[in-house]
């Protein structure tokens, strides 16, 4: 159980990034990114590509990965950052399949390495002294747990602190529209290129982490369904609140994961279960949009003086 | 080279009737519905059901599904759209979004993963100068001829027609001027579904039936509904006919000759490979986005 429940924080954590790096983009900017696992997929094939196949060391793996990311949502911001909304939607969504459709057809070298076979035998970070001093693998995955929840924190800390300067504040100002921003002679077109290539980096982040905590990654990782979930963590959380983002996170995976244990209880078959969790997510979302559109911890919002 | 213009003529139908669809409810409630593609498949497995478990035959069958989906159209508008009628568009969107996965997913409940076909026995190609053509590839083809031009006799010369046409342009005046705009989006909604299930069942007859049939032509349909102009529904077929021939042409174009003369020495042939079809789809829509952002026959906004 005790091993579970590491699992389960860990991979809450590095889903809790892509939520913020998410929240960054919509709740604040408002950009309808539909695409956001091609961040997490970068992220996370960019650090395994430098490692497994170039032999570079972790560290500089991971910040590749994000770096790669940044410059893909730039990239992505581009030809987009004058549209509205619904061709962000279907450009970002189609960007997306894209990318995973470049990484399922491209063999990464030898035999079984890339394509749909994936990448497996991704080292992990420490392991090696870990091992060398006597430890056990639950101990190291331990270790991971804690790691990533003080890259968590570190990140909460950075898109709280990016939320409350000058250009956080122009965002939340694109977000109502782009008259304000454009009357204060913001550029428009500039301030979503950056907040893509901010939130690009985290998501990118966030899927070097998965890679070396997973030690295998293949294209069935980065559906489009992965980007719903994290739409519905910040749905269900709050739009534009970091914390409810957070919150919106720990409960879709407890509940993604907990839907483990309540099958054999209700006798649920295997093939029905993995629909019957999304159809329970989706369900879920459309109500709260119904009914609940500001979320579990809605964003405050501060009026300036009048 | 006939075989590719046939290949190009047969999506272009199929993404036609999906996209046209898509473009009716965008014109009329102003969302783009990430659900809509879903109604493909839902039409395609309700043929398949009726026709095997219930035995009626196919044709009875695909009739039934339409209008099944389409009212499944309609109910879907009355229990979550209607009520969300004043909401943002990003939540609309949203919210079609987490529709269609629930959908797509409520079909691979009840049927499995695994893919089925429809029972037609084997029907031998015919060979027409030196291309092959199944009788269901031309039931296609004459499939999409005849609704289009249904369609276009519908939004021109019927009182329902232009009533939807003037919700589409200004919804408020049209209601003060006394049309039923609620009805008008019922109606939408049933032969925007309705259209979507026949594309269904044709992707089905010409290929297979599967969860992710849908699914996995939303890059396909969004972007010939972009390209033709988002709202316009001759844009939309305008549209599916240009994705539709640049997927089959692009990939079956030797690419080697472009490539050398800018520089990439690559040999004699070069191809772009099956698997990266969607991308072509995807660049005419980015090129369309950097272009003409309205598409080619979309109203100014």
């Amino acid at each position: 159980m005790t091993e579970f429940l590491v699992y389960l924080i860990t991979i809450a954590a590095i889903w809790g990034i892509l939520s913020l790096s998410l929240n960054l983009q919509f709740g604040i900017a408002g950009l309808v990114n539909l695409g956001h696992v091609a961040f997490f997929m970068l992220g996370a094939y960019t650090s395994t590509i430098l490692v497994v196949i170039a032999g570079w060391p972790i560290v500089v793996g991971v910040v590749a990965g994000a770096i790669a990311a940044a410059l893909f949502g730039m990239l992505l911001a581009l030809p987009a950052a004058n549209l509205k909304e619904d061709y962000w939607a279907i450009s970002t969504l189609a960007a997306a399949e894209i990318v995973r459709i470049i990484f399922l057809n491209t063999r990464l070298g030898g035999p079984y390495v890339g394509e749909a076979f994936g990448v497996s035998g991704i080292p992990r970070p420490l392991r090696d002294w870990f091992d060398a001093n006597g430890y056990s693998l639950a101990d190291y995955n331990l270790f991971y747990m804690v790691l990533v929840l003080v890259v968590l924190a570190a990140c909460f800390a950075l898109v709280r602190y990016l939320a409350a300067t000058p250009f956080g504040r122009s965002l939340k100002a694109l977000r109502e529209g782009d008259e304000v921003p454009l009357a204060l002679g913001k550029s428009v077109g500039g301030l979503r290129i950056r907040v893509m290539a901010v939130g690009g980096a985290l998501a990118g982040l966030a899927g070097a982490l998965f890679a070396h905590y997973n030690a295998f990654i293949s294209p069935e990782y980065f559906l489009p369904l992965e980007t719903f979930i994290v739409w519905a963590m910040i749905i269900l959380g709050g739009p534009g609140n970091f914390l409810g983002a957070l919150v919106g996170t720990v409960i879709i995976q407890a509940l993604y994961n907990s839907t483990r244990f309540i099958a054999p209880l209700l006798n649920i078959d295997a093939q029905v279960l993995g629909p019957l969790r999304m159809i329970t997510i989706s369900v879920a979302i459309i109500l709260v949009i119904m009914y609940m559109p500001r979320g579990i911890v809605p964003e405050r919002r501060r009026r300036y003086g009048r | 080279m006939l075989q590719v213009l046939i290949d190009s003529a047969i999506r272009s139908a199929e993404l036609s009737f999906l996209a046209v669809g898509l473009t009716m409810v965008y014109s009329v409630l102003r969302f783009a519905n990430f659900a809509h593609v879903e109604f493909a498949t839902v039409g395609a497995y309700l043929a398949l059901g009726l026709s095997t478990t219930v035995g009626l035959p196919l044709w009875l069958a695909a009739a039934l599904a339409i209008l099944i989906a389409g009212g499944l159209g309609v109910g879907i508008d009355r229990v979550i759209f209607s009520r969300l009628r004043t909401a943002s568009p990003i939540m609309l969107m949203i919210a079609s979004f987490a529709l269609g996965i629930a959908m797509r997913e409520a079909v691979r409940a009840i049927w499995g993963p695994s893919p089925f076909f429809y029972n037609l026995g084997i029907l031998p190609p015919w060979r027409f100068l030196g291309a092959f053509v199944t009788p269901t590839q031309v039931a296609v083809i004459a499939a999409a001829v005849v609704a289009m031009l249904a369609f276009h006799f519908l939004l021109s010369r019927t009182t329902l027609g232009i009533a939807m046409r003037a919700t589409a342009d200004n919804a408020t005046l049209s209601q003060a001027s006394g049309i039923a705009t609620d009805r008008v989006i019922r109606s939408v909604w049933f032969i925007g579904a309705g259209f979507a299930a026949l594309g269904g069942v044709l992707v089905g007859l010409n290929t297979q039936i599967k969860p992710d049939m849908g699914f996995g032509l939303i890059i396909e349909v969004f972007s010939a509904a972009i390209v033709g102009g988002i709202g316009s529904p001759y844009g939309a077929i305008l549209g599916a006919i240009l994705v539709g021939f640049a997927e089959n042409v692009g990939l079956a174009i030797d690419w080697s000759p472009v490539l050398n003369a800018i520089g990439f020495d690559v040999g004699p042939f070069t191809y772009i490979p099956t698997g990266y079809k969607a991308a072509v789809a995807f660049s005419l829509l980015i090129l369309t986005l950097l272009i003409r952002p309205r598409g080619l026959l979309g109203a100014r906004t």
